[in-house]
């Protein structure tokens, strides 16, 4: 059916590298969002310094919880959002900053598949104009020849080229993400953005899509970002994963060794929260206490250090037993809530004349965590010191107390990447200092490791 | 990208060459257009020949001065061609004799009777045509549209089972009509009736001096007044002592009332439409950039827009139409022109506020980042993306709108101010006839003042029409699939 037009340059010197070879690297990259309030107000960190490369033809995941960064990081490396920081090397180019022919020549290169199929697709317009679009932005050859193209690329991703005149809503949401594909794929990119491009599909139909996808990318040599929430769709297509938390590469590595023996305690849990296939297999669970912080406001520390299971105590804490240290996070847990949520002016009152507010009182919390234990005075004081501050009404002194008495290397210290494992992967955990025990050896076992 | 040689099979054809392949539906509607438009042929070129073309001719090298001249002539002639709908096809003036009989009307119909029949020609024409708009829409859809189904379909079907929305289309209808053809409609025209009444002469039947009698309109229409209790009055439907058929009644001035309600329909048209295109073009493309750029962009119209609407409308219209009152723009239009341009600065911010909510949902729809990630031009992607989105809400806000922009005129003109006198002005009429609502010439202010109730409704429920045939449901949530629609094609 097709003949490959006859490939000319790809218009950015970098991206016509052999397969293997790195394609991207990206840098420390950083992207920002200014919060909706015009007057101060942090920012959503939402990309906070990541590198990683990645190598041409190959397909890089990236897993983690929604709100992890994943989806701008994608956006990012497309130029749909501005990065803050960081660069983005396409070989002596940096994406982050191109303009003019150049940025063009990305845009021609880099593409998205969107999440989304009911929303990616204008339904005013026919398949075929939904396609044609970008060879028209481009210019991409003559007319005719554009929408010979279209109907070349509509089989392609298998639908038939009576579709042309079609309009979206006649199409169910497996075609319609087919039709997404050939868009994306009209210009011949070398890198696509495939941004949960399954999870809104049923079952029955991913495999499907990701099965085209894959066939696609043998035939055209084609370069994955795959990003997703689902591991088990990761773990079938990618040859490489990254593991997001709040804005951070957690851990990197080859798909297989890191699903059989992650090394990172985010990824530990995050593997541990997949069903097993097998389900009388007894394991123990590792389950995460409270809610990722607020992107805007990370912790000063590992990004994963408010609820990371496997948190490395400060020195000279050994005699404190595990439940007492449990209940020291719970209350930073809920002091650090206390201090995110807005409250009115009217429960600031009732507070102020002791009457019951829909917060627990900090004498209720401290309460409920620190009586019928005992309590070394290492802790005791810290804890009722902060209970003081936060009494007042200031949660975040109570928090820098508290973190500067009991907290640990995690609290105040950024991990660095660690090399893990054999080849290639990295860990961004304290744990694979020297001085400390591996998560592997304090956290219950995931994976495939037992 | 190279694209050259890219193999090219089979090719789109354009839609003359698919109408060449099948020239039978085409030809088939062809051939009515051609005479239902060349009856009126002699109206449009006398529309075209009142522009100011010596002006352009004089521009002109001296050799095409001849040319243009000619051409000059060629147009006064077509111009002068008698025309379907003129006045005199069917004649409703003439005087009645002792006998009955009526002297000068068409056939010697009752001028009742002839005028009734002219307005049923016309109405027939205007129907014709929207007959003929209808028809388009089907042959293009059923002959020469490559695709099967379009969303519009859906939108049209929808809107054909709608019956309050086309209870508002027709009146909205009747009432275009009325504007449109507002000369051919009235029983006589405004210039001989209202403007320049001692330019003007009737002919009638005098009882007592036995014999026919001319007379100044002017003279006639002072005894033709309607003045309530104890006065004259010429209500609906009657004549006058010189033979005039009153359809609505005379004013208190002793004028007709259905023409100038007619010529009324005109002024009210042209300033809802003028001030709705001002007023709609600044609202949908502040809401297309306010949606797409979002930030100090839309901060900047909301303020804008905050400013002028913490200003009266009516009164700060009422005072710009009294400084301005002076001015050459007062004069355009007998004041219609200000009007409009008055409605249309002060209203885009209500018709921007009720389109920026569509514009800012379509916004976050992925194909707006798709067009920006292959890097479509802004000003494209919210034309082809986001207009097509916007444009029918725009539409349902501006049918709303309309029916007020005729309200707050007719408030104007009936407080003395918009629309100079003589120029008819349907509030003023209102205005004109208040001391007489509980007489017997009552039909001075209601015949207007239900007519603007009944054009303000229709508005209104053309623009319900409009909302449940785009039915935002099916655009901004999940669309439902016909999968059947497309069969084959695997997943
Ligand atoms: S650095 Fe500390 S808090 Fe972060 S993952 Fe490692 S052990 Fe957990």
């Amino acid at each position: 059916m097709s003949q490959q037009p006859e490939r000319g340059d790809t218009g950015l010197a970098g991206l016509d590298c052999a397969p293997g070879e790195t394609l991207l690297s990206v840098r420390d990259l950083r992207t920002y969002y200014e919060s909706g309030d015009l007057i101060g107000g942090q920012p959503v960190k939402a990309v906070d310094g990541v590198s990683f490369d990645v190598k041409k033809g190959e397909t890089i995941g990236v897993v983690g919880e929604s709100g992890c960064g994943k989806t701008t990081l994608g956006r990012t490396l497309v130029r749909l959002e501005a990065a803050t920081g960081g660069e983005v090397r396409v070989g002596s180019d940096d994406v982050t900053e191109l303009s003019g022919e150049d940025l063009k020549a990305w845009r021609r290169n880099a593409q998205v598949v969107f999440q989304d199929p009911e929303s990616s697709l204008n339904d005013r317009m026919t398949i075929g104009e939904i396609i044609r679009e970008p060879l028209d932005v481009h210019d991409w050859g003559t007319p005719a020849e554009r929408r010979a193209r279209v109907r070349d690329l509509l089989e392609k991703v298998g639908l038939q080229e009576e579709h042309y005149y079609r309009y979206p809503h006649q199409f169910s949401g497996g075609q319609r993400q087919r039709i997404g594909i050939a868009r994306a794929l009209a210009l011949e990119p070398e890198f696509v953005v495939l941004d949960e491009p399954v999870s809104a599909l049923d079952v029955s139909v991913q495999a499907q899509i990701l099965n085209l996808l894959m066939d696609l990318q043998d035939e055209l040599g084609l370069t994955y970002l795959f990003i997703a929430h689902d591991l088990s769709v990761v773990r079938h297509i990618c040859d490489r994963v990254a593991v997001m938390y709040l804005g951070n590469v957690m851990e990197l590595g080859p798909t297989d060794e890191l699903f059989e023996d992650p090394a990172n305690p985010y990824t530990r849990a995050l593997l541990s929260a997949v069903p097993e296939p097998d389900p009388t297999a007894e394991i123990d669970r590792m389950t995460l206490r409270g809610t990722p912080p607020s992107p805007r406001d990370p912790p000063e520390g590992c990004a994963f250090s408010t609820r990371c299971p496997v948190k490395i105590r400060p020195d000279g804490s050994d005699e404190v037993d595990e439940s007492t240290w449990e209940a020291v996070e719970v209350f930073r847990e809920t002091l650090r809530a206390r201090s995110r949520t807005e409250r009115s002016l009217s429960e600031r009152a009732r507070e102020l004349i002791g009457l019951e507010t829909r917060f627990a009182t900090v004498d209720e919390v401290v309460g409920e965590l620190f009586t019928d234990r005992d309590i070394p005075v290492s802790v005791k004081e810290p804890v009722d010191q902060a209970a003081d501050l936060a009494r007042e009404g200031d949660e975040d002194a109570a928090l820098e107390h508290l973190k500067g008495e009991l907290g640990s290397v995690c609290d105040h210290e950024s991990p660095e990447d660690h090399a893990v494992g054999t080849e290639g992967r990295e860990s961004r955990c304290h744990r694979h200092a020297a001085e400390y025990e591996e998560p592997s050896a304090v956290g219950p076992s995931v994976g495939g490791e037992d | 990208m190279s694209a050259v040689d890219y193999p090219v099979d089979e090719d789109e054809q354009t839609l003359l060459e698919r109408i060449q392949d099948e020239p039978g539906p085409a030809l088939k509607l062809l051939a009515v257009v051609v005479p239902l438009f060349a009856v009126e042929f002699g109206a449009v070129a006398s529309l075209v020949m009142s522009l100011p073309w010596s002006a352009v001719g004089s521009a002109l090298p001296g050799f095409l001065q001849g040319l243009a001249g000619a051409l000059a002539g060629v147009g006064d002639a077509l111009a002068n061609l008698p025309t379907l709908l003129s006045r005199s096809v069917i004649d409703n003036s003439g005087y009645q004799l002792p006998s009955g009989e009526w002297v000068g009307t068409t056939l010697g119909l009752s001028p009742a009777v002839a005028w009734l029949l002219r307005v049923l020609l016309v109405y027939a024409y205007g129907f014709a045509w929207m007959a003929v708009g209808w028809w388009v829409y089907l042959v293009y859809r059923d002959n020469y549209r490559y695709a099967d189904w379009a969303p519009v379909d859906d939108m049209v079907n929808r809107f054909r089972n709608h019956s309050w929305g086309l209870l508002g289309l027709a009146i909205i209808f009747a009432f275009v009509v009325l504007a449109l053809f507002a000369p051919a409609l009235g029983p006589t025209t405004v210039e001989a009736n209202i403007s320049d009444p001692y330019l003007h002469t009737v002919e009638y039947f005098d009882e007592e001096a036995g014999s026919v009698q001319e007379i100044y309109v002017g003279d006639a229409n002072r005894d033709s007044q309607s003045r309530g209790q104890g006065g004259d009055n010429v209500g609906p439907l009657s004549y006058d002592q010189f033979g005039r058929f009153h359809p609505f009644g005379t004013l208190p001035s002793g004028k007709d009332l259905f023409t100038f309600m007619a010529a009324g329909a005109r002024v009210s048209l042209f300033i809802g439409v003028l001030s709705l295109l001002i007023a709609g073009g600044i609202a949908v493309t502040f809401a297309l950039a306010t949606a797409y750029y979002k930030g100090l962009v839309d901060l900047g119209v909301v303020i804008a827009s905050d400013s002028i609407q913490s200003l009266p409308q009516l009164l700060f219209i009422m005072l710009a139409s009294f400084v301005l009152s002076g001015t050459w723009l007062a004069n355009l239009y007998s004041g219609g022109v200000v009007l409009a341009l008055l409605f249309g600065f002060t209203g885009w911010p209500g018709l921007w506020r009720a389109v920026r909510g569509p514009a800012l949902q379509v916004s976050e729809r992925e194909w707006i980042d798709a067009a920006k990630s292959f890097g479509q031009r802004p000003s494209v992607t919210m034309r082809k993306h986001m207009l097509p989105y916007v444009v029918g809400y725009l539409l349902i806000y501006a049918s709303l709108t309309l029916g007020g922009v005729i309200i707050g005129v007719a408030g104007l003109s009936f407080l003395g101010l918009g629309i100079n006198a003589p120029t008819p002005e349907w509030g003023r009429a209102v205005s004109a006839g208040q001391p007489y609502v509980p007489t017997q010439s009552w039909h001075i202010s209601l015949i207007p003042g239900i007519m603007v109730v009944i054009v303000v409704t229709g508005f209104n429920a053309l623009g319900d029409g409009i909302r449940d045939a785009i039915d935002p449901q099916s655009d901004v949530g999940t669309g439902q699939q016909d999968e059947s629609a497309a069969a084959g094609g695997g997943a």
